[in-house]
């Protein structure tokens, strides 16, 4: 009897772990439950859709006949609820219940919404979602790029819910009669400056926003960020840091981003301060979610549990599995939170897989990584930065030339335990095992180059002697204000 | 600008010229049209007439309407290269890339063939023994291994030809992939890389057309070379079988002059070049190339790699969609893995465009000890 497997969510931690499935059960019937997508996409390559980079179908990583191929049941609705005895997921739109033998939640992340007045006025938006970017398409460019929008964007309207993030906004173009003249993003992270950047190539000059003293405190310290903020000038980007936002105005449609230091006219506002867990469907369902971010929680293996796990002496019952932003794992740190990253969610994905397999694979999260381009400049981190490490100290170095560049190593007890670059490309999995290796400041300074991902004709980082000895400095060059929420990626 | 920056590549798919829009069939049927007079003159019946590549040539001074393609082709280069460098300037290896390719181009491909001639012979008839193209090699230039030619131009340009071809370009493919040529020294590749830039997203990725790339490409490469070693028959026993000697050289349906049009002509020029604004830019060399198809197989064998970053890739689709030779980089990329494709021409920019830094061309010795970078402690099965 082939095992029924459901998967919530057709991001890369479902599909990851649908492959895998797959690869060994070629008759097990697997259903995919999506309300955002026909398709697999990557949602990290959103911005590049907005900026007509790339085309939807560009950031689609298989080609469309995949689920034919490998036989995977696609269904275009909300998930509502979940009846863990019946064994059967709930979906929106009179559709009937799907029954499983293991389910996997991969629900993903919503927008976190804006806290302040007038956060649902028209014209204000988020950018996490396809629907975002559909929306966001159309105010700026009048809809998608050339060669094809997404296939079917409307098939999952019968099936959805008012409170659904995949939804779409209206647009104010019509009305507007064209682009937004001052846009405004709200949120000093990483989607608040993919936003940015997608305005700035849309011609616009948008207002950034910022809560915190520097863009992406979270990430960069005050040194490192100030050339970020340089280059979003040079672009005609307003960067309004330590702006907190009190309101948004508006009557019907939003007119103007009210802050502590003034109030700002606006035609277009996207909000930008993080995501939360797509869980809220799942609440009254028995399974036990992390109470300050609303995550599944899960055992290493990735198994949700129940509320009231009692004296159960075997969790996997349930037959309910979590991966992907969805999911609260425990961190290294020994935390429980969702990882908000790629490469983690498809981790996750794959070792949930296993799970519905029967197998008994373990999900150990090791340390942390990441990468990005800020306004072009390349952006690499690895190990323990911005994370207050009890005695650490930073050695800083600055790049001038052909190359610009900021070098950062943080050390702690004379070991190095995190590095944070710009403006030059590096390996990590070389960073990595080298606070691995517990090796010593001048020794990494040393070698620094072996870890060096540049592409060719880049001449290499040289640091001279003096620098090399120059004293370390405190956490940041000034305050980091408050404890450190978690890194979003 | 920051020498990985990628910025130049923004509104790509908000332009219609760049998206198969009107202008862009236009300008195919213009390449088109023009490759078809170039190559089919004599059987359009066109000489003589306002549509005469040969008149075109000689009211600009030109001795043949070879030396004007030439000349186009030139001006063709260095206007896409002004574009090029405009988009991606900002990196270093495309800029010395396009030099190289330009220069080549220029000193190479134009000027020399133009005034080589007139050292060596005052008599219009032998020119063509003197108008050498010393960036071309069999079998791309499949004419110039052809015993005919061979005896015909001077030894010092016969032992150019055959230590070129079989012994000089497969040794640099060995040690630097087949992009030392294909994208830094070829005029098919440099025309794609400067005046077909425009369109590189255009070429498909998708699994069918790889298959029919590995069977057309190969194909073509047979051809070339069994053909080659039958005209070299042809030469030997030829004057004793007749028969033999039509099929090979002596008649305008024999293989010589049947690889000439279908190759030659319209594989590398109508097709080629002419649609370059519809399939992107790199038609001939992925699909026909015999060269390339021959640098494939030495590529597998040699050095060259493009090394993946592990754990990293985001699967955005970037590499992907700027590869001109249809890879599809990102599955390379997302699976962790390192890798060589014969096709890949080494033109750089999926690394260039990568947002998170994960690709890095490179002539390594051998496989570094990638299982050990590679392995992260993240799954823990």
């Amino acid at each position: 009897m082939p095992e029924r497997i459901v998967i919530v969510g057709n991001g890369v931690a479902g599909i990851e772990a649908a492959l895998t499935v797959r690869a060994r059960e070629p008759s097990w019937d697997i259903t995919i439950v999506s309300e955002e997508s026909d398709h697999f996409f990557s949602r990290t390559a959103l911005m590049w859709v907005a900026t007509g980079q790339l085309s939807h179908r560009c950031i689609e990583p298989y080609e469309r006949d995949l689920y034919d191929r490998m036989s995977f049941r696609r269904v275009r609705a909300r998930a509502v609820g979940l009846d863990l005895d019946a064994r059967e997921l709930r979906l929106a739109g009179e559709l009937p219940p799907l029954p499983y033998d293991r389910l996997l939640l991969a629900c993903g992340s919503r927008p976190r919404p804006g806290p302040w007045p007038g956060s649902t006025l028209d014209g204000v938006g988020h950018f996490v979602t396809h629907q975002d970017l559909q929306w966001l398409e159309e105010e700026l460019h009048g809809g998608p790029g050339l060669r094809g929008g997404p296939p079917r964007p409307d098939a999952h309207l019968g099936a959805s819910t008012d409170d659904s993030p995949y939804r779409f906004r209206r647009s104010l173009r019509q009305q507007r009669g064209g682009p937004p003249q001052r846009p405004a993003v709200i949120g000093g992270g990483l989607i608040g400056i993919e936003a940015v950047e997608v305005m700035h190539a849309a011609g616009l000059h948008p207002r950034f926003f910022i809560r915190e003293e520097w863009f992406w405190t979270v990430a960069l310290d005050a040194w490192e960020s100030r050339w970020i903020a340089e280059r979003m000038g040079e672009q005609g980007v307003e960067v309004l840091v330590d702006h907190d936002v009190l309101s948004l105005d508006g009557d019907a449609h939003v007119t103007a981003v009210s802050t502590d230091h003034g109030t700002f006219e606006t035609d277009l506002v996207v909000v930008a301060i993080g995501v939360v867990p797509n869980t809220g469907w799942l609440r009254g369902s028995g399974l036990a979610l992390d109470e300050r971010g609303g995550g599944v929680l899960v055992d290493e293996r990735l198994r949700a549990q129940p509320i009231d796990a009692g004296d159960s002496e075997d969790p996997t019952d349930l037959g309910v599995f979590a991966a992907g932003d969805c999911a609260a794992v425990r961190w290294f740190d020994g935390s429980v939170r969702p990882e908000q990253l790629w490469y983690t969610a498809r981790d996750q994905g794959r070792v949930a897989g296993r799970g519905l397999l029967g197998d008994t694979a373990r999900y150990g999260r090791g340390p942390w990584y990441n990468s990005a381009k800020l306004f072009d400049i390349e952006y690499t981190t690895a190990g323990l930065v911005n994370m207050n490490v009890a005695g650490e100290a930073n050695w800083r170095f600055e790049e001038q030339g052909p190359v610009r560049s900021t070098s950062r190593v943080v050390v702690a007890d004379g070991r190095v335990v995190g590095f944070n670059f710009l403006g030059r490309r590096w390996d990590h999995s070389v960073l990595l095992r080298w606070i691995d290796e517990r090796r010593d400041l001048r020794w990494v300074l040393d070698h620094l180059n072996e870890a060096g991902f540049d592409t060719e004709l880049v001449p290499p980082l040289r640091i001279p002697a003096e620098a090399k000895g120059a004293p370390l400095q405190g956490p940041t060059p000034s305050g980091v204000p408050g404890p450190i929420p978690p890194p979003v990626g | 600008m920051d020498l990985q920056g990628q910025n130049g590549l923004l509104s790509t798919f908000r332009e219609p010229w760049r998206n198969r829009g009107l202008v862009a069939v236009g300008t195919s049927g213009l390449l088109v049209a023009f490759y078809s007079l170039l190559y089919f003159r004599d059987p359009l019946g066109v000489a003589g007439t306002a549509l005469d590549p040969e008149a075109w040539a000689r009211a600009v001074g030109l001795r043949s309407r070879w030396l004007l393609y030439g000349l186009l082709y030139s001006v063709a280069m260095i206007g896409g290269a002004a574009y090029y460098l405009r988009r991606h300037g900002n990196s270093r290896y495309h800029r010395v890339r396009v030099a190289v390719n330009v220069t080549v181009q220029l000193a190479l491909a134009f000027t020399l063939p133009l005034v080589m001639p007139y050292f060596f012979t005052s008599d219009p008839g032998q020119f063509w023994k003197y108008e050498y193209y010393f960036s071309y090699f069999w079998p791309l230039d499949w004419y110039k291994l052809h015993p005919g030619t061979l005896q015909n131009i001077p030894v010092v340009l016969a032992v150019y030809s055959i230590v070129g071809a079989l012994v000089l370009v497969p040794l640099l493919a060995y040690f630097f992939g087949k992009r030392w040529y294909c994208s830094w020294v070829c005029g098919c590749g440099g025309l794609a890389n400067t005046f077909g830039d425009p369109w590189r997203h255009l070429t498909t990725a998708s699994t069918a057309s790889w298959r029919f790339e590995k069977r057309s490409i190969h194909t073509v490469l047979f051809v070339a070379v069994a053909s080659t070693f039958l005209l070299v028959l042809d030469h030997l026993v030829g004057d004793r079988h007749p028969t033999f000697h039509a099929a090979v050289a002596g008649q305008w349906w024999s293989l010589k002059s049947l690889y000439g049009y279908v190759v030659g002509a319209i594989l590398s020029g109508v097709v080629g070049t002419g649609l370059y604004p519809l399939l992107g830019p790199r038609v001939w060399c992925r699909n026909f190339c015999p060269m390339a198809a021959l640098l494939g197989l030495v590529q597998k064998l040699g050095r060259f790699r493009i090394r993946v970053k592990p754990d990293m890739c985001i699967s955005c689709g970037n590499c992907t969609t700027y590869c001109e030779m249809g890879i599809d980089v990102r599955s390379y990329a997302q699976s962790n893995q390192s890798f060589t494709r014969a096709s890949c021409v080494g033109c750089g920019m999926c690394a260039h465009v990568c947002p998170r830094g994960v690709l890095k061309l490179e002539n390594a010795p051998r496989l570094q000890s990638d299982k050990a970078r590679q392995h992260l402690p993240v799954v823990d099965l």
